[in-house]
């Protein structure tokens, strides 16, 4: 089993040290050319540029996904039963459409022609929407995705938030309110700190999950459009790596954003490594 | 109190409006599944079919290449989660069970390989895949699967395989069972519930995977369900959205279904170990 998972990381980074193109793959041989994929790869504007997207729209995504997800936790604390059930259930649903459908369904909602989302939108007088196009910019195709990201991303977030405050003890929380404190003082001194070893692991997760998305970006932006000015980290590597066939630079590119992820989760390593050990 | 009754109330209509906002785009996709085109393509919606159809269920499943590849994505994904349970059982055990050196080891990478971004592994794999003849077979799939579910599912079946005590395997063998018999009696069936949950989820998410049967499987006969679904929009130049609806309900049935079979299950073992999304 240490091959299955070895082997792959071990090609990876002998990879970014080779010339790897169409020729090598035929010959199934590598050139071995030093640094010079990393080289190429650091001194690529599109590169750069694609990381400062990449990482803003990262914070984008996973922040709307906690602040969100946190409020529509704590609405779960305070809704009756039969709400609570029904927003369970309807999350639970949410959580298991699979990527690629979603990205279809969003393509129907908000297609120029008739989409619903611009009728509703028209209907609700936030604006004239009548044959918008929602893919116009870069930013437009990517706020785009990430309401569909967000959306696809809540129901995990808010479920497992909902279990860490169920955990907070409920007389902590009364008698603090009988003491007058405000309820922003009652969630930051009292449930915040029993629920933030949660929110952290979800942190992490989401910044690791986002930071490499390619399905949602990739298919609702659609093919044809995506071009260096609307690059994702995922999406420059698969640009580079294999629609150019160079494997080797893909791998140096893959190294690259392994590395940034890992600096950005390190709190998420770190813990997962105490649960294996402790048992 | 009356007026923290109406704060209650308050709170329920927030919680209803999230709901809807929520389901919508799955309500959306099952009512437009279900409606004539013309209905689909009139400029003010309908929220309900007006004439129920199943004229876009037939379209859809008449596509070229819908069951060949529903028949791929079932080989693929039945496939792996047989091989990656057999494995991660016996993996799992092995691991909260005993110590064996290069055990650390053996947890770094089964939580790194996780850590690693999906996209970031398809170079490596679909080099090693080429070296070896199986770019554009299922086998290659099956392959690469099988490095994303292993480490999942051996993480997840951990959690469940420490949650038994010790003793109880002990007190078999005590009482005179070999350590298979203790194995096969006890440790099994009191892990069957964690399998079935494991390897739901594996499969769920097998059948989901986008990226690397996109760039392994090229020919349309060969890929799974979801590239079928992903090129169904360029097909052709005005997109028949009902057939495209019908067929996103189809794909979505069978992991809506296990999915809520394991939910609760699943909650706890995202959460003491992690998953790729």
């Amino acid at each position: 089993m240490a091959a299955i998972l070895g082997y792959p990381i071990y090609n990876l980074v002998r990879l970014s040290f080779q010339r790897y193109g169409l020729f090598e793959l035929l010959q199934h041989h590598g050139v071995s050319v030093g640094l010079h994929n990393y080289g190429s790869v650091l001194h690529d504007t599109v590169f750069w540029h694609t990381l400062v997207r990449t990482i803003v729209f990262t914070v984008a995504n996973v922040g709307l996904t906690m602040v969100l997800g946190t409020l529509a936790a704590l609405l779960l604390l305070r809704v009756s039963a039969w709400v609570r059930l029904l927003l369970t259930a309807g999350l639970v649903l949410v959580w298991s459409m699979p990527p690629v459908v979603a990205v279809q369904v969003w393509n129907w909602m908000t297609n120029s022609q008739n989409g619903v989302l611009n009728y509703l939108l028209t209907q609700l007088h936030l604006g004239d929407y009548f044959q918008h196009n929602w893919y116009e910019t870069p930013f437009s195709q990517l706020a785009m995705t990430t309401t569909l990201i967000v959306w696809g991303a809540l129901p995990f977030v808010v479920i497992t938030v909902y279990a860490a405050l169920s955990q907070v003890p409920r007389e902590l929380v009364e008698a603090a309110e009988i003491d007058g404190a405000a309820s922003w003082r009652v969630f930051k001194d009292v449930t915040m700190p029993v629920i933030a070893p949660v929110l952290l692991i979800l942190t992490s997760l989401s910044i690791l999950w986002d930071f490499s998305v390619f399905t949602q970006p990739f298919l609702l932006i659609g093919q044809g459009h995506i071009v260096p000015s609307n690059y994702l980290m995922g999406i420059y590597l698969f640009e580079e790596g294999y629609v150019k066939t160079d494997f080797g630079r893909g791998a140096a590119i893959s190294i690259l954003m392994l590395a940034i992820v890992a600096a950005m989760s390190v709190v998420y390593v770190r813990r997962m490594l105490r649960v294996g050990e402790v048992e | 109190m009356s007026t923290r009754r109406a704060h209650g109330l308050a709170w329920d209509v927030v919680g209803v409006v999230l709901f809807a906002v929520m389901v919508f785009p799955v309500f959306w996709m099952i009512s437009t599944a279900f409606k004539p085109t013309d209905e689909i393509n009139q400029v003010t919606p309908a929220w309900l079919p007006g004439h129920p159809t199943v004229q876009h269920f037939r379209d859809a499943i008449n596509q070229p290449n819908f069951w060949t590849d529903v028949k791929n994505s079932l080989i693929v994904v039945l496939v792996t989660v047989a091989i990656a349970m057999a494995l991660a059982f016996l993996a799992a055990v092995a691991l909260s069970k005993y110590r064996f050196t290069g055990r650390k080891l053996f947890v770094v990478l089964v939580i790194g390989i996780q850590m690693l971004p999906g996209a970031g592994l398809i170079i490596p794999l679909y080099v090693v895949l080429a070296r070896y003849h199986q770019v554009n077979t299922l086998t290659g799939v099956i392959l690469v699967y099988l490095t994303t579910a292993l480490p999942f599912s051996v993480w997840t079946l951990r959690g469940f395989i420490i949650g038994i005590p010790k003793d109880l395997e002990e007190a078999a063998m005590v009482d005179g069972s070999t350590r298979l018999g203790a194995f096969l009696r006890i440790l099994l069936p009191l892990v069957a519930p964690g399998l079935v949950a494991t390897s739901v989820f594996a499969f769920i998410t097998s059948w989901n995977e986008y990226i690397f049967a996109r760039i392994l499987l090229s020919d349309g006969s060969k890929q799974t369900i979801t590239v079928w679904l992903s090129y169904f929009l360029g097909t052709s130049r005005s997109t028949d959205w009902g057939a495209l609806m019908a067929a996103s309900t189809l794909i979505a049935i069978p992991v809506v279904i296990f999915f809520l079979l394991v939910q609760r299950k699943i909650a706890f073992g995202l959460t003491s170990g992690a998953v790729r999304g």
